[in-house]
C-alpha cells in the first residue's frame, strides 16, 4: 500500500471499472492479482446513486442514497437503465421516483432527461459524476491513473454502448476497452483457477441480464454465444415487492402514490430481498394511506412466487443462447454466478434446475467483474501477455429496406471486430439522394428492432431506378461498436457517414458538455485538451521507437531517415516550454509520424500474420498475403529494393 | 474480396474440420486482434483492426456450410451463385410438404412433432453436406485456372442442385428456432 502511495515514479496504472445498476467498483491489479479499491464510501461497493443539491452540490454514493427519501427527484439511482434510451422508452413507464423532463423537440426526445427544476441532465452526464467519484478514489490510492477499461452488460445494444463511452469521457477517463461485464467475469475466473472448458455465465445484476456461453481454452477466451435483458434484474425484484406493499397500504395503482413515498417503499423492498435471503420470513412497517401503521409479513415463498416470472424470462434467454452455441447444458464444465441478484437463494436453485449442476461461485459475484476489468486493463498494451478475449456481436445489425423489413447484415454472435457489406438499389428514376436506416435487434420489421442511425447518402448521378448500386458496410470494432461506411459503386463516391444517432450524443454535444463541465471553461478546457494530446503523442512515440528497433530489416530505404525527423520534432514538442508545446502542434506532428510509419505498420502486421500462419501449407500462405488487406503498393516497392 | 480460404491461409475444401477452423481463427487473432496492439500509435491499432475483421469475417463466412459452398463456387469462377436458384419441382414440392408438417406442429404446440422434424432435418443436412463434399472435391480438381463455368461438366449442376437443397434445408432450420422462441 505504502508503495502505491509514496513511489514517485511509479506509471500511470490502468484501473478496470465495473459501472453496474447498483453499485460501482473500480479495481486495479497488484503483483498480478485484482484489488478492489476503497471508495469514498469507505468499502469496495459505490452505490451508483447521484444526488443534486438545490446549491449546484453533486454526492455520489451512500450519502447521495441517503436523500432517496426526502428529495426523490434529485436523487438518481440505478440510472444505467436510462443508458442510450429515449424519452419515449418503456423504462420511463416503470415504477419509480424520477421526474423526466417533457421533450421540447425531436432532438431532445432522442434522450432520457431527467428534470430537477432549475435545469435537465442526460443519463450520460449522471453516469460521469459516478465515474468522476471511482477516478478520483483510484487516484487517491494510485496517484497516476492510466485508462480504463469499462464494463458494459454484454447485451447492450450499441446506443447503450455509445453511452457509456461518452460518460467516461465527460468523466475525463480514457477508455481503453469496453469489456462485456460476463466476459470480464470468466477472465477473473480463468485465470484465477487456470481453468479450460466450456461455461456459462449466467449474470443477473441490479438491471440487467446476461447469459454467455464460451470456450476456453489455452488462454483464448472464446465466446460461443450471448444473451439477455438489457431491462431485468434485481431492481425488478424491488419493484415487485414494493408494488405489493404498496398496494396493501391502500394505492390501488402503486404507480400514482405520491414520489416520496415510492422512494420510501422501494427502500424498504430491497431491504426485505435482502433479508430474505438469510431468513425464510419477516415482517414488514409500513404507513397507511390516510394514517395510521400496518404489518405485513412477507415469506420468502412468497418472494419467490413473484420473482417466478423473471426467472421464467432469463430461462428462455439461457435456452436460445445454448441452442445459438449448438450446446447442451451437459457439455457445459462450469456454471459461473455473477451479479448480486444471484445472491438470492431461489435464483440460485433456479440456474442449478436449468443447468443440471451446481453453480460456481467462489468469487464475490460484486466484485468479479470489476476484478476482470482490472485484468484485461492491466493485461492491455503490456507485450507478450497470453490470454485474449473474442467476443460476439450481442443482437444482430441490419438496414431498413422498402416495405420497413430488414436486411441482416451481421447476425448476432458474430465473433468481433467484424465488418460486412451489403448492396443496395435506387428505386425511382434519377434518385440522387438514398436514405439510410440502421437497426439492431432480432426482430423481421425495422420498427420493432432498436434504430441506431440514419443518413442520407447524396449525390448519387441520376440514373433510371435499379440502376445505382449502393454498397453499405458495417464495421463493429472490438468494443461491439459501430461504424458505417456508404459508397455508390458506378461513381465510387465513398461516405463515411455522419451518422446521426438515434438514441444518444453528438460528438459536438459531449464536447459542449464538457466545455460547460469545467469550472473554468477555456482555460481547463485547454489544458486537458494537451494533457490527451502529450498520453497519444507519447504512445505514438514509443511504440515507433520500439517498432523500429524489433523489425528494422522492414524498413525501405530512406523510410528511416523520414521516420527518425518525425520522432525528432514530436519529441521537442512533447518537451514542457517548447515552443510546440501546444495541443494542436503536438497532434499534428503525432498525426504526420502516423503516416509516415502507416506503411512499415502493415508490414509489421503482416510479418505477425505469417508467422502465426508458420508451418502450414506455404503456397497458401503466399496467396493469402497477396490478397490480405493492408498491404499496399509500399510492400511491392520494398520486395523490388530488397531484391 | 479475397477469398475466406486464402484469408485464412486453408486449403480450399467443402469438407472442413471444425475444430481446424476455429484453431486457425484463433491463432491469426493471437497476432493481429487490437487488444494485442493496444499501446500503439493509431495507423498501427487500424491496420490490427482491419486485419482482425478481415480474420473473422473469414472465419464465420466458412464456419456456415452455405456461405462455405459460396466461397468454393466463386473459386471455381462460378459468380452469384446465390442469386441463380434451380428450379426443380421434386425439391419445391417435398419443402412445401414440410413446411406444413412443421405449421402444423407450431399450431398444435408440438413440442415433441417439431423435435422430430428438427431431427430428420438435420440428418438432411448430413447427407447433402457429405454429398456437397464429394461434387465439390470432383470441381476443384477438375477446375484449372481461368475456366470459364461452362467448361464444367455435370458435376457443376450437381454441385448447385445440392446447394440449392441446402439453402432450403437452412431456412428450415431458421424456422424451427423461430417457432422453439415462440412456444
Amino acid at each position: 500500500m505504502l508503495l502505491d502511495i509514496f513511489d514517485p515514479k511509479a506509471p500511470p496504472k490502468a484501473i478496470g471499472i465495473d459501472l453496474g445498476t447498483t453499485h460501482s467498483v473500480v479495481a486495479h491489479v497488484r503483483d498480478g492479482r485484482p484489488i478492489a479499491i476503497d471508495t469514498c464510501d469507505g468499502g469496495p461497493l459505490l452505490p451508483s446513486v447521484v444526488h443534486y443539491g438545490a446549491h449546484g452540490e453533486v454526492i455520489v454514493g451512500r450519502a447521495a442514497r441517503a436523500y432517496a427519501e426526502r428529495e426523490p427527484e434529485r436523487t438518481i439511482a440505478s440510472v444505467k437503465r436510462f443508458m442510450g434510451r429515449g424519452a419515449a422508452d418503456a423504462q420511463t413507464r416503470e415504477l419509480g421516483t424520477y421526474k423526466f423532463a417533457v421533450p421540447r423537440s425531436e432532438e431532445e426526445a432522442k434522450l432520457v432527461r431527467f428534470d430537477f427544476g432549475d435545469r435537465t441532465r442526460t443519463a450520460v452526464e449522471i453516469s460521469a459524476e459516478i465515474l468522476k467519484s471511482l477516478k478520483q478514489s483510484a487516484s487517491d490510492q494510485l496517484r497516476a491513473i492510466g485508462g480504463a477499461v469499462i464494463t458494459v452488460p454484454a447485451y447492450f445494444d450499441d446506443a447503450q454502448r455509445q453511452a457509456t463511452r461518452d460518460a467516461a469521457r465527460l468523466a475525463g477517463i480514457e477508455v481503453l476497452r469496453l469489456l462485456n461485464e460476463p466476459t470480464a467475469a470468466a477472465l477473473a475466473y480463468g485465470l484465477e483457477q487456470s481453468a479450460r472448458g466450456k461455461f456459462a455465465i449466467y449474470d443477473l445484476g441490479g438491471g440487467t441480464f446476461d447469459i454467455t456461453l464460451l470456450e476456453l481454452d489455452d488462454g483464448v477466451f472464446q465466446v460461443k454465444s450471448t444473451g439477455g435483458d438489457s431491462a431485468l434484474g434485481g431492481d425488478d425484484m424491488d419493484r415487485l415487492i414494493a408494488e405489493k406493499c404498496l398496494r396493501a397500504m391502500g394505492f390501488e395503482a402503486p404507480e400514482s402514490a405520491p414520489k416520496s413515498v415510492i422512494g420510501l417503499v422501494l427502500g424498504t423492498a430491497r431491504e426485505a430481498k435482502h433479508r430474505l435471503t438469510e431468513s425464510p420470513e419477516l415482517t414488514l412497517e409500513l404507513p397507511r394511506r390516510g394514517g395510521g401503521e400496518l404489518t405485513l409479513v412477507l415469506t420468502r415463498a412468497e418472494f419467490d412466487t413473484l420473482i417466478a416470472p423473471l426467472l421464467e424470462r432469463t430461462g428462455r434467454a439461457v435456452r436460445r443462447a445454448l441452442r445459438d452455441a449448438k450446446l447442451e447444458p451437459s457439455d457445459l464444465d462450469g456454471v459461473i454466478l455473477v451479479g448480486g441478484a444471484t445472491r438470492v437463494p431461489r435464483v440460485r436453485r433456479y440456474v442449478a434446475e436449468l443447468f443440471g449442476r451446481e453453480p460456481l461461485c467462489d468469487i464475490d459475484p460484486d466484485l468479479v467483474v470489476a476484478y476482470g476489468a482490472a485484468l484485461q486493463a492491466d493485461q492491455l498494451g503490456k507485450d507478450g501477455h497470453d490470454t485474449l478475449l473474442l467476443d460476439v456481436l450481442p443482437l444482430s445489425l441490419g438496414v431498413e429496406t422498402l416495405g420497413g423489413a430488414v436486411d441482416r447484415i451481421l447476425p448476432r454472435n458474430t465473433t468481433i471486430p467484424v465488418g460486412a457489406k451489403s448492396t443496395f438499389t435506387t428505386y425511382a428514376d434519377n434518385q440522387t439522394g438514398f436514405e439510410l436506416h440502421v437497426v439492431q435487434g432480432e426482430r423481421e420489421l425495422a420498427k420493432d428492432c432498436r434504430s441506431l442511425a440514419r443518413f442520407t447518402l447524396k449525390g448519387i448521378p441520376p440514373l433510371p431506378a435499379g440502376q445505382a448500386r449502393l454498397e453499405v458496410s458495417l464495421h463493429v470494432d472490438e468494443n461491439s461498436l459501430l461504424r458505417v461506411h456508404a459508397r455508390e459503386l458506378s461513381t465510387g463516391i465513398e461516405q463515411e457517414v455522419a451518422v446521426k444517432p438515434s438514441y444518444g450524443l453528438t460528438d459536438e454535444q459531449v464536447e459542449e458538455m464538457l466545455s460547460d463541465a469545467l469550472d473554468h471553461g477555456e482555460e481547463d478546457f485547454e489544458r486537458r485538451r494537451l494533457a490527451e494530446a502529450v498520453v497519444e503523442g507519447s504512445r505514438v512515440l514509443a511504440a515507433t521507437r520500439k517498432a523500429i528497433l524489433v523489425d528494422s530489416d522492414l524498413l525501405a530505404e530512406g523510410e528511416l531517415d523520414t521516420i527518425t525527423q518525425c520522432i525528432t520534432d514530436l519529441e521537442q514538442a512533447l518537451e514542457p516550454g517548447a515552443k510546440a508545446h501546444a495541443p494542436g502542434r503536438i497532434q499534428a506532428l503525432t498525426q504526420l509520424l502516423d503516416d509516415r510509419t502507416h506503411a512499415f505498420a502493415g508490414r509489421r502486421m503482416d510479418r505477425a500474420f505469417k508467422s502465426a500462419l508458420a508451418g502450414q501449407d506455404v503456397a497458401a500462405i503466399a496467396k493469402s498475403v497477396q490478397h490480405a488487406r493492408g498491404v499496399d503498393a509500399h510492400v511491392e516497392e520494398h520486395e523490388k529494393g530488397a531484391s | 474480396m479475397p477469398n475466406p480460404f486464402e484469408t485464412l491461409g486453408l486449403a480450399p475444401t467443402f469438407a472442413l474440420d471444425g475444430a481446424a477452423l476455429e484453431q486457425r481463427q484463433r491463432d491469426l487473432n493471437r497476432a493481429v486482434h487490437p487488444d494485442r496492439h493496444a499501446g500503439k500509435g493509431s495507423g498501427e491499432r487500424r491496420h490490427s483492426l482491419n486485419r482482425a475483421m478481415d480474420i473473422n469475417q473469414a472465419y464465420r463466412s466458412l464456419r456456415d456450410p452455405a456461405s462455405r459452398a459460396e466461397a468454393l463456387f466463386e473459386l471455381c469462377g462460378v459468380h452469384d451463385v446465390g442469386e441463380r436458384t434451380i428450379a426443380d419441382p421434386v425439391l419445391l414440392g417435398d419443402m412445401l410438404d414440410q413446411r406444413e408438417l412443421l405449421d402444423e406442429a407450431r399450431r398444435g404446440k408440438d413440442l415433441a412433432r417439431l423435435e422430430a422434424l428438427k431431427r430428420d432435418m438435420l440428418e438432411r443436412g448430413r447427407q447433402i453436406e457429405a454429398a456437397l463434399a464429394k461434387a465439390f472435391e470432383a470441381l476443384l480438381a477438375s477446375s484449372v485456372a481461368g475456366q470459364k463455368p461452362g467448361a464444367f461438366g455435370p458435376e457443376l449442376a450437381d454441385a448447385q442442385r445440392l446447394f440449392t437443397e441446402l439453402k432450403y434445408v437452412r431456412r428450415f432450420g431458421e424456422e424451427v428456432a423461430a417457432i422453439e422462441d415462440e412456444i
